[in-house]
């Protein structure tokens, strides 16, 4: 034992050696020495696994396949580890089915050194330069409708515009004249009269003078937009609102007031600040009156926390409103998630000048100009980088920031720069999803294939070995079994299961025990004809006649013969389970939602115009199922090609 | 022989048996309960006209009523089993089961299980003779070609292609298929069985059935042309590389001769009994593709009546496909008792 050890480190040792010293003179020495040896030597005897070892190693496909199971398996159980962020029910309503881009966060060049505004809401952002002219960028297409945000419509380009400000899935443009542009979807009325009056009844439309005289520019206090929805505040406290009733369900409290002093959208409803400045307006009493000077203080009746301060501006994220007190502190109402980044302590007489706020996280500037993030960091949105303090302007979109210089060019962004496989219908990261969802995929696979090749062996083992009455009494329960037709009875099962009340990770375990139970024929009978032929072997007959028991000869003596049977089945059945898995899954009888598996991932590509527009919610999670399944089939043919010596000969 | 086959007959009611016990054990795992659902309806139609007491005491009644028509007044799960196939009388001493013809009551289609059967059953036979029909006709040649000139750029090719097909599974080949063929090319219809609103006869309406089957057939057949290709090719090696081939070459006989009269007849014994096993392991197979494509089939219907909880129709269905699946192994041994007599003798 001792000298073995030492016989590595010596080896070890001598690669290092060579590494640094080159290799010429053993080499060298290598050379003469097998020469003096191949006079002696008669002929290289390599034991029989070696022998497998070098005929694999001679299919450059099987090699290549093996390297990409082995990847997939690094991939999906190493590659979690580094998703801290990762949660199974992760849903985002404002990132539905975004196809595959990386561009968010990248501002137009022509843009960069002229930038005026930036403004976001979803998955696209709108800058204007100071030139008047528009630029988007980010996942223009708006869904199954053929919209893309990119394609600015001529008069906007035309127009010098002064204003803009983007929605969902439109953008709002005021011009220098007054006019107002819209574009994008306007189904629900977010800019202009709808073609299609489907919707008519849960439209505000916009009001017909803003459509035909336009508005006055110089008075415009601030131009908002939430989901499908627009208001615009002027200095004379008028407001203009307009866009889809259901988006938010307090939007007539709003209609014709004239008490604001400024106004923003959370994701459910409109917020205003009334004109006394010491309350929250949603026209719902008590929805958001319960401040907090911290993201995770505790609260205080807003009221009381006021204590003759009045509010100055608001932001608004999806869920929680900054609030800028006349006295330049801030503080926070609305709820917050339990992982958020808290908001900066600030030195003495350093204060906030400006704030921006994303769809969960805010970005402030203090005059002393500091740059902070704080709130929700799901895409490391909220953690701003150093290089981002000094700057002029600062400006957050969904889930990105852009601080920008005194030559109006961007100094420093962060925050989600894409998704490099889109999103699924629920907003979620498709690639995340696909390596959590790998994992668990192998797992099942690998736990059901462990199952049936325990019952499978030791079923085939006894009744190959002992044969007579057990044989054939085990014979007849693996026809039952195999008997049973696979997929109807699985479903079955797992629909019978369903009605139950199980835990998930029961349900997922059960999975596993009835792909393995419903499995373990095909090896059984194929570990009892090798056993059957393996018994009458001379060794077995010594083995017994030095009285070695009879379990013990099974299991140690005549197994070990027929394990390259087992090793391709059982790659073989690797694959089949995971297929199985995947096929449940995806008919909605497996893993459900929201646990990812490559089989339910699937599951909503199930008719033509799924499949035609969303293309990236099914390609990627097909290639790596496929390529994965794929892989392991063929080193699996592989292996059984170089095991069978019947082959070996052939060629 | 003839003793053979009825040996393995009366070996496959007996399993027949075990596994209708089996899955009649775990249907009893469902937390329904017929008798109480039944008993609950008819007393909600009843609660105008009478008081609480009055109601409880008739659910009760009712409650018992059904229990004992349904043949659930017992906890004995071996009686139950007993009366569901109609060998154990019930309360009244009838008897009411399957060996009566009484196959269950569909909940969603509000019809007996009997009349909800018949259509689906015939679409999904028309479409599997179809698919067996080409499945055969292109693996069968292929496999012979592929073994007679083995290693060849096209054996190869074949291989790949056929290493997909049996890798893949069947929904993800079908939703590939559905993208390059409806969205792509736009050749086939996505889904469906005949064009909505037509009423063709003849041959108007065989066309227009066939345009719609396309697609599924096509993906059906690709999906079995990975195994039976692989399959026919192994077994067409082994019969090639039998000592009467090297005689019969050695006679001067042509080598198409050769080939399809003494090499595949040789090869035919293990691919026959493979062909049967396949046309009924289809019946299962075609689940997914019926479910995919919305055809009215065996399948769609059993996916659709496990969501629904409609637990009668699923029963019948799993009888169904446990039957044929035994026919099919039956079938089998039956062949291989033809033609291999040591097979007989063996058992």
């Amino acid at each position: 034992m001792n000298n073995n050890k030492k016989n590595v480190l010596q080896t070890l040792w001598g690669w290092l050696r060579r590494m640094v010293m080159g290799a010429s003179k053993e080499y060298a020495d290598e050379v003469e020495s097998k020469q003096e040896n191949s006079i002696n030597d008669v002929e290289e005897i390599i034991s029989p696994t070696k022998q497998y070892v070098r005929n694999f190693l001679e299919h450059k496909i099987a090699v290549f396949a093996l390297c990409v199971v082995i990847a997939m398996f690094i991939t999906v159980f190493v590659g979690p580890l580094f998703m801290k962020n990762y949660s199974d029910s992760y849903t985002e309503v404002t990132q539905k089915s975004i196809a595959p881009t990386m561009s968010m966060m990248s501002v137009p060049k022509e843009l960069d050194g002229n930038i005026k505004m930036i403004d976001s809401y979803g998955s696209f952002s709108v800058g204007l330069s100071n030139d008047g002219e528009v630029y988007v960028w980010g996942a223009t297409a708006i869904g199954t409708t053929g919209i893309d945000m990119k394609d600015i419509p001529q008069e906007v380009k035309d127009a010098n515009i002064v204003m803009v400000a983007a929605g969902i899935d439109h953008i709002i443009a005021i011009g220098d004249d007054g006019k107002i542009y819209g574009w994008g979807n306007n189904r629900f009325g977010q800019y202009d009269v709808p073609l299609n009056d489907a919707n008519s009844p849960n439209i505000i439309l916009m009001p017909e003078e803003l459509r035909n005289n336009g508005i006055d520019v110089a008075n415009i206090k601030r131009l908002e937009c939430g989901y499908q929805c627009t208001a615009i505040l002027m200095n004379d406290r008028t407001l203009h609102i307009w866009g889809n009733k259901h988006a938010y369900a307090n939007i007539d409290k709003f209609v014709g007031n004239t008490n604001l002093n400024d106004i923003a959208f959370t994701l459910n409803y409109v917020v205003g600040v009334p004109m006394q400045g010491n309350a929250i307006y949603t026209g719902t009493r008590g929805l958001y009156n319960q401040a907090r000077p911290a993201l995770t203080a505790s609260t205080t009746e807003l009221n009381d926390y006021l204590d003759g301060r009045f509010i100055q501006r608001i932001d608004a994220t999806s869920n929680n409103i900054c609030l800028t007190l006349s006295d330049n502190s801030i503080c926070f109402v609305g709820d917050f998630g339990s992982s958020v980044v808290e908001v900066p302590v600030l030195k003495e007489g350093e204060y906030f000048v400006d704030i921006a706020s994303g769809t969960y996280h805010y970005t402030g500037i203090t005059n002393e100009g500091n740059v902070y993030s704080w709130g929700g960091n799901h895409f490391d949105q909220a953690e701003a980088p150093s290089k981002a303090s000094g700057a002029k302007k600062i400006y957050a979109a969904a889930f990105q920031n852009y601080a920008v210089d005194e030559n109006d060019s961007v100094q420093a962004k962060w925050g989600l720069k894409g998704y490099i496989f889109g999103t699924d219908v629920y907003g979620a990261d498709i690639f995340q999803r696909i390596i959590n969802g790998g994992q668990r995929t192998m797992t099942i696979g690998a736990v059901a294939v462990i199952i049936s090749s325990i019952i499978g062996i030791i079923v085939g083992c006894v009744a190959g070995y002992f044969g007579g009455f057990v044989d054939i009494i085990l014979m007849r329960v693996t026809e039952i079994f195999a008997a049973i037709p696979f997929l109807p009875f699985a479903l079955t099962l797992s629909a019978v299961m369903s009605q139950m009340t199980l835990s998930e990770d029961m349900r997922i375990f059960i999975i596993m025990v009835i792909l393995g139970l419903l499995s373990w024929t095909g090896l059984a009978r194929l570990v009892r004809g090798q056993v059957l032929v393996a018994r009458e072997n001379e060794y077995v007959l010594a083995a017994q006649a030095m009285g070695v028991k009879e379990s013990k000869i099974a299991f140690k003596h005549i197994l070990p013969n027929v394990i390259s049977v087992i090793i391709v089945t059982l790659t073989l059945d690797f694959a089949g389970c995971m297929l199985t898995e995947s096929s449940l899954s995806y008919l909605g009888f497996g893993v459900a939602y929201p646990r990812p598996t490559w089989g339910n991932m699937l599951n909503g590509a199930n008719n033509a115009t799924i499949i035609k527009n969303y293309w990236w919610q099914w390609l990627f999670t097909s290639i790596f199922l496929a390529a994965t399944t794929i892989c392991i089939n063929i080193v699996g043919d592989t292996l059984r090609d170089v095991m069978d010596p019947k082959s070996n000969i052939e060629k | 022989m003839g003793k053979y086959i009825v040996k393995r007959i009366g070996y496959m009611a007996a399993v027949f048996v075990i596994l209708s016990v089996l899955m009649f054990l775990i249907y009893q795992l469902v937390p329904a309960n017929r008798a109480y659902t039944d008993a609950r309806t008819e007393v909600q139609g009843l609660k105008n006209s009478l008081s609480a007491e009055e109601l409880e005491t008739k659910f009760d009644e009712l409650y018992l009523k059904y229990q004992r028509r349904y043949g659930t007044d017992t906890d004995n799960k071996m009686v139950r089993y007993l009366r569901w196939v109609g060998v154990y009388p019930l309360y009244d001493g009838s008897y009411n089961g399957l060996l009566q013809g009484n196959f269950g009551y569909s909940y969603e289609a509000r019809k007996e299980v009997v009349e909800v059967i018949p259509a689906p059953l015939t679409n999904t036979i028309k479409i599997n003779i179809w698919a067996t029909i080409l499945a055969l006709g292109i693996t069968i040649p292929l496999g012979i070609i592929c073994a007679v000139k083995k290693g060849s750029k096209m054996d190869q090719g074949v291989q790949i292609v056929t290493i997909l097909g049996y890798s893949l599974p069947t929904f993800l080949i079908a939703i590939v298929f559905i993208w390059v063929f409806c969205s792509l090319l736009g050749i086939f219809p996505p889904s469906g069985m005949k064009t909505p609103g037509s009423n063709y006869v003849g041959w108007q309406k065989f066309w227009d059935e066939l345009y719609y089957l396309a697609l599924p057939l096509i993906v059906m057949t690709f999906c079995s042309l990975g195994g039976m290709t692989r399959y026919v090719r192994a077994s067409m090696i082994e019969a090639l590389s039998l000592d009467c081939i090297k005689t019969a070459r050695a006679k001067g006989l042509r080598e198409k001769v050769v080939i399809y009269s003494h090499a595949w007849r040789n090869a035919l014994i293990p691919i026959v009994t493979l062909v049967v096993g396949w046309f009924l392991g289809i019946f299962s197979g075609s689940l997914v593709i019926e479910q995919m494509f919305a055809l009215n089939g065996m399948g769609n219907l059993m996916i659709t009546s496990l969501m629904t909880s409609d637990f009668d129709v699923v029963m019948l269905l799993q009888l169904f496909y446990v039957a044929l699946s035994l026919l099919g192994n039956l079938i089998i041994d039956i062949v291989y008792g033809l033609v291999d007599p040591r097979v007989r003798v063996n058992k």
